[in-house]
């Protein structure tokens, strides 16, 4: 892995409060050089992650605790995947099929549409692996992996519509400008190659999620832990490629001119750091030039592996593709990284309001291939152990239809199910459960700030103790909520 | 040391106590024995006095114990805030035993280092001195001063700041120091404090260096080469005034300015969320600030209009424009629940309000008094009540989140109340709707305790419930030292990069003090007494030499060791443009940039790449016209789910809270933003057809480019450096002598002089 030249010379002591210094630490630059003074002297040795190194915000950075995961993968199913149609069979709906919802059990109608029957699962579900997790009819080859995965089958959020929901899932709340998941881990660990981002974000073709930019903002952090999209051809970055009419040799001799300028500048700048960090970044952008479109260049794969992710046939080549490029991010030591599947609206994503079979038969269709070859490479490359990967939507699906005798399911917050294989997780594992027709999580809960608490914890993380001083005080990304579900931690 | 021979006098390392102390006691039966015995509630004659209570064990409780131990749900049942309660006990009994420390479970737990209980791991055990105080007075008696009811907002404490925090102090409005010459009022309280340091001031900046620095910060735009040259060889003694006077005069004044504010106001101009549907007329709120900014409105009307401009007896639609402030905030047509979602308005609405005007993080307090600073959580639902009455439940689609039209009185983006009265509102526990607790009525928050109290019914004529206008009168009261010390440490930190107070948005207790406590407070003082005008207050920090300071220092290495955040202000601080300056200065130096005033703002143009990350669910993102585009980047639409990436790359702030300060981070990005990006490339091509027009030698083009981006000439190796640039990208072609002229202005972009300002 490249290093990246220091750029910033030893920080001075400091005669500052720890108020002071605390706060300084979102105050960008300054604070930068301010918290690297204050690690050496000891000040973080209680807060080793999160406490930032003076050149480079995005420098890596010990856990809290020595684990085996180092990289995320987070595959977002956005739209909502239903969750009795996949990991959370519920035989007891074939009984009660065509009677309505029991009176007691309340809800808000997302969107006040249609109110169908109790409707059982569109497809029939196999026990998988030694584990014997069912997975749906849906997910073929995904069955081939139950027995590395944990699913939590008690998942519950706050809110039924997607927008906030998303950002939920994100964020922690759904209420948009807080800083998301994977910029909260870059805070933390920083990243390990300073030649390309820390945390990317790689969209659906057919659009971003609803909300755009808060889902992978870094709120109230600076901006250089906030999400970097990502495109899976050509040049992944925007503004990255060199001009065709200048050439890399052509912007080389401008970075040597700038070089030059800015070198006479600093001579009469005694103590510039600010200045020598800044010159320094240009090369840091020169080799992430070269180092991007490289991670998206799939020449040198093999043709088996290609075919494995799907990557030449539909309608697996775009998730396919994606997946692909996410192993050979984190390969390159990229932090964290999220895959979209779905994009835009309705049943361009996995908003199977029309009809569950048609909606997630098309999107389980495009990821499941790709998502079970990716556990496979990542396993036969000796990665998954480092590698989390996390599987999920915003929130479930409701256990009746939508609408008399249609086949579609509307929005259900209360209970829904997501999985996580990799990275330090008991595969083989079911955690919690929703009631008898999977309509809300009743055992063992699992809210959001759960989720995010335990992957935290998978990456040696403590979410009590990751913490960002922000208006007052030090904020979390799990607020004052959170539980680690350690009975899904190897 | 006087102990009582029965306490195990000991005050070793904290470790060591929990084996020594190895009471086999049954605490409660003792004290129910004694109680009986001794009778609770007889004072035991007083041995020591209160005063001594006040700075010893009375000191200890409020310091360390109060947090859990008060008055309002005290933990384990025990409330040490007064007499009866530290005689009554807790729920697992009494806890001291007046004259008998060894057998006081209190001191017990104490000297054991269970209570105070770790907080985060840290052990919070309490000092031996601090052990000592609460012995020697429970071995004295426990005598507890008549009626003294221990309050843990009444003073500041190593864990929070109470009421005498020093922000919440009256203003200190004292002369400044006598410094033999030294006129200037600002340089009299930085001098004096330098010279007890030992510090010389860094010399003055050169007048050129002087010039971009104003003219940044009054207008955000940079000099011409002219305008540099022109004050450079004006021999007027008042030479520098008249630049400050002319900066402070031009329209574009009002821009900069404004540019701050709104990172404040948190402005934007769409609702955020599923939708992200545009606010329609809140470009006119930015243009009200702008002018507001032009016409030297004083601060008091600013805070006024913005907050109760539709109660206002003179109220046009001016002033109903200024409420846009309660507007601008997100906003979800779509919340899970109505109901819990009117108090995320409120808290939106408290927040901004009591960081802009108060820099104060009262929404800490919406669920519990604040941990930190001396506001109580009936001060936020005090605050929150002025809202209360407006539009904040959700059922308004249609007006996206406010009054219509119509209950505004124009046609604009702005706040009402629904109508003179407004339904009770209530204390929260936890926040949580369905569970209620005491009645709050609209008032006066405790923290500033002089102005504290209920705010008036209105008249029985009255349209609206005037709570905001109350709120305004009493944020703008000169008596209120909060707003005038805000505001002024805004401008400051403006001047100088950062504030006399580090953090603008929180005076609190997590934010630090200022180094230069007195020197502002005399300018707030100076500025409410001068009428609130913020041109003088302007005028006056610009006119100072301690803001005309080099930012070099000849002793840089050995100062920058004493004090690197140069808190004592020792030079002046080098800072980077912001987004929106960079962007005008590209534009102004190429020629290009549309000088235009207000109006409606502009869709800047977003690379098809960046748009993919859009749902376009609000329909697509559609760009301006090109002329259009070319305007002040205070112009450009800013649209909450999808932010201009050329501008979040430099740091342009989140709209979703209100910011003082903005990050400055130095990431890779931005250097691959100003090498590629096409609309840089774009201005560096408008740059060089200036520079090729200017002259047909390529010696003079390189001169207009320097004179052109940097203000100056370049220096003989900066020219033979750019000439042999030119050639080589020329490479023999004459076709490609535009590209190579671009190429040179926009290394000139990229250097960190034309970033940066001395």
């Amino acid at each position: 892995m490249p290093s990246h030249r220091p750029i910033l010379s030893p920080a001075f002591p400091c005669g500052l409060s720890r108020r002071e210094a605390i706060w300084e630490m979102g105050a960008g630059f300054a604070g930068l050089a301010l918290s690297a003074l204050l690690e050496r002297d000891g000040f973080f040795a209680r807060h080793a992650a999160g406490a930032l190194p003076a050149a480079n915000p995005l420098a890596s950075r010990a856990a809290h605790q020595a684990v085996p995961a180092k990289s995320v993968i987070f595959l977002l199913m956005n739209g909502a995947p239903s969750h009795v149609d996949t990991f959370d069979p519920k035989p007891t709906l074939e009984k009660y099929a065509g009677q309505p919802i029991p009176a007691e059990m309340k809800f808000i109608n997302s969107g006040g549409r249609a109110m169908g029957k109790l409707t059982p699962a569109c497809r029939p579900f196999k026990a998988c692996g030694q584990s014997g997790i069912p997975i749906s009819d849906f997910f073929p080859k995904m069955r081939e992996h139950a027995d590395k995965m944990a699913v939590i089958r008690s998942c519950h959020t706050d809110t039924h519509a997607h927008g906030s929901a998303l950002v939920q899932m994100n964020t922690g709340k759904p209420l948009i400008g807080r800083p998301s998941l994977g910029s909260w881990v870059v805070y933390g660990l920083g990243t390990e190659n300073q030649d390309m981002p820390g945390y990317v974000v790689l969209l659906d073709k057919r659009g971003g999620p609803i909300g755009g930019q808060p889902n992978w903002s870094s709120g109230f952090m600076p901006a250089s832990f906030q999400g970097t999209l990502f495109r899976p051809v050509g040049n992944p970055i925007l503004d990255l490629a060199v001009p065709a009419d200048l050439g890399r040799a052509g912007q080389r001799q401008q970075l040597d001119l700038l070089a030059a300028l800015n070198d006479e500048h600093l001579r009469s700048r005694p103590g510039g750091t600010e200045l020598a960090a800044r010159a320094a970044s240009y090369e840091l952008a020169y080799r992430m030039q070269a180092e991007a479109p490289a991670a998206v260049d799939l020449g040198a794969e093999t043709a088996a592996t290609l075919e494995a992710y799907g990557v030449n046939q539909e309608p697996t080549a775009e998730f396919g593709r994606n997946c692909l490029i996410a192993r050979r991010l984190v390969e390159r030591g990229v932090r964290f990284v999220q895959l979209y599947s779905g994009g835009g609206h309705l049943e361009e994503t996995w908003d199977a309001h029309e009809s569950v079979e048609k909606n997630h038969g098309r999107h389980a269709g495009e990821t499941d291939q790709p998502i079970a070859a990716l556990l496979t490479d990542l396993e036969q490359r000796g990665l998954l152990d480092s590698t989390l990967v996390v599987w999920g939507g915003e929130f479930g699906r409701m256990p009746f239809s939508e609408g008399e005798g249609k086949p579609g399911r509307n929005h259900n917050p209360y209970g829904f199910s997501m999985w996580m294989a990799g990275g330090g997780v008991k595969g083989g594992t079911i955690y919690g459960a929703t009631d008898e027709i999977g309509f809300a999580a009743v055992e063992n809960r699992v809210h959001v700030h759960d989720l995010h608490a335990t992957i935290l914890a998978l990456l040696g993380l403590d979410h009590t103790r990751l913490t960002y001083f922000h208006q007052g005080r030090d904020d979390r990304l799990t607020d004052v909520y959170g539980r680690v579900i350690s009975e899904i931690v190897a | 040391m006087g102990r009582d021979c029965l306490a195990p006098t000991i005050r070793p390392a904290a470790g060591a106590i929990r084996s020594r102390v190895s009471w086999n006691v049954d605490w409660k039966r003792i004290a129910a024995t004694l109680a009986t015995v001794l009778g609770w509630g007889i004072v035991i004659p007083a041995a020591v006095p209160a005063a001594d209570f006040e700075t010893g064990a009375g000191d200890v409780l409020l310091r360390r114990c109060l947090e859990c131990h008060g008055a309002s749900d005290p933990s384990g049942g025990l409330d040490l805030s007064r007499a009866e309660g530290l005689l009554d006990g807790g729920d697992s009994g009494a806890v001291i035993m007046p004259g008998n420390p060894a057998a006081s479970p209190l001191l017990a737990r104490v000297i054991a280092g269970e209570m105070p209980p770790p907080k985060n791991g840290v052990d919070q055990q309490l000092t031996a001195a601090e052990i000592d105080g609460l012995q020697e007075w429970i071995a004295a008696g426990a005598v507890w001063p008549e009626g003294r009811v221990l309050d843990r907002f009444e003073r500041t404490t190593d864990a929070r700041g109470g009421r005498d925090w020093w922000a919440f102090e009256p203003l200190r409005a004292g002369p400044p120091p006598t410094v033999a010459g030294v006129s200037h009022p600002i340089d009299a309280f930085v001098r004096d404090r330098l010279a007890r340091e030992g510090i010389a001031p860094a010399p003055a900046a050169d007048r050129r260096t002087l010039l971009r620095r104003l003219a940044f910060d009054l207008v955000g735009l940079p000099p011409t080469a002219d305008e540099l040259d022109a004050f450079a060889a004006d021999p007027a003694p008042d030479a520098y005034e008249k630049q400050v006077d002319r900066l402070l005069a031009s329209p574009h004044f009002g821009e900069r300015q404004a540019r701050h504010w709104l990172d404040v106001a948190r402005f934007a101009e769409t609702n955020g969320y599923e939708r992200d549907a545009e606010k329609p007329h809140a470009w006119r709120y930015r243009d009200w600030v702008v002018k507001a900014f032009n016409d030297d409105m004083p601060f008091d009307r600013f805070v006024l209009e913005q907050l109760a401009g539709d109660e206002l007896p003179d109220r046009t639609e001016a002033t109903a424009i200024a409420t846009g402030f309660l507007r601008l905030g997100t906003w979800d047509d779509e919340p899970n629940d109505a109901e819990d979602y009117q108090y995320d308005r409120l808290e939106d609405l408290v927040n901004v309000t009591s960081t802009a005007f108060l820099g104060l993080t009262v929404k800490c307090a919406r669920c519990h008094d604040h941990k930190f600073d001396s506001i109580t959580q009936a001060d936020y639902y005090r605050l929150a009540a002025a809202f209360w009455p407006g539009p904040v439940h959700n059922g308004r689609a249609k007006a996206l989140g406010g009054p219509s039209a119509e209950q505004i009185g124009f046609d604009v983006l702005g706040w009402t109340d629904l109508g003179p009265e407004a339904a009770p509102i209530h204390a929260l526990k936890k926040g949580d709707r369905h569970r209620p607790l005491a009645e709050v009525k609209a008032g006066a928050p405790s923290f500033v305790a002089a102005l504290a109290g209920d705010f008036p019914l209105p008249p029985a004529d009255s349209r609206t419930t005037l709570r905001r206008t109350h709120l305004a009168r009493w944020i703008t009261n000169p008596t209120n030292p909060l707003t005038p010390r805000v505001i002024v440490n805004r401008l400051w930190q403006h001047h100088f990069g950062q504030g006399l107070c580090k953090n603008p948005d929180n005076v609190g207790f997590n934010g630090p003090r200022p180094e230069y406590r007195d020197l502002l407070d005399a300018l707030a003082a100076d500025l409410v007494a001068g009428g609130w005008k913020l041109k003088s207050l302007h005028r006056l920090i610009v006119t100072s030499a301690t803001y005309r300071q080099a930012s070099i220092h000849p002793d840089m290495e050995a100062l920058a060791d004493r004090d690197p955040g140069n808190t004592l202000l020792w030079r002046a601080d080098r800072r980077r443009l912001d987004a929106e300056s960079l962007r005008d200065a590209i534009l102004a130096v190429s020629g290009d940039l549309d000088p235009r005033l207000g109006g409606p703002s502009f869709k800047a143009p977003i690379d098809a790449e960046a748009l993919e990350g859009l749902s376009m669910k609000g329909g697509a993102y559609q760009p301006s016209p090109p002329e259009e585009c070319r305007r002040r980047s205070l112009y450009m639409f800013t649209k909450r789910g999808l932010i201009v990436p050329l501008m979040t790359t430099f740091d342009q702030c989140d709209t979703t809270v209100p910011t003082g300060k903005r990050d400055v981070s130095i990431v890779a990005l931005q250097a691959l933003s100003l090498l590629n990006n096409g609309w840089v490339r774009g201005e560096a091509d408008a740059c060089a057809g200036l520079v090729l027009a200017s002259a047909t030698e390529a010696g003079p083009r390189v001169d207009d480019a320097w004179r052109r981006v940097l203000g100056r000439l370049p220096s003989a190796n900066e020219k033979k450096a750019a000439l042999a640039h030119v050639t080589t990208q020329m490479a023999g072609d004459p076709a490609r002598e535009r590209l190579a002229w671009a190429s040179l202005c926009q290394v000139l972009f990229n250097t960190n002089e034309f970033l940066s300002i001395d």
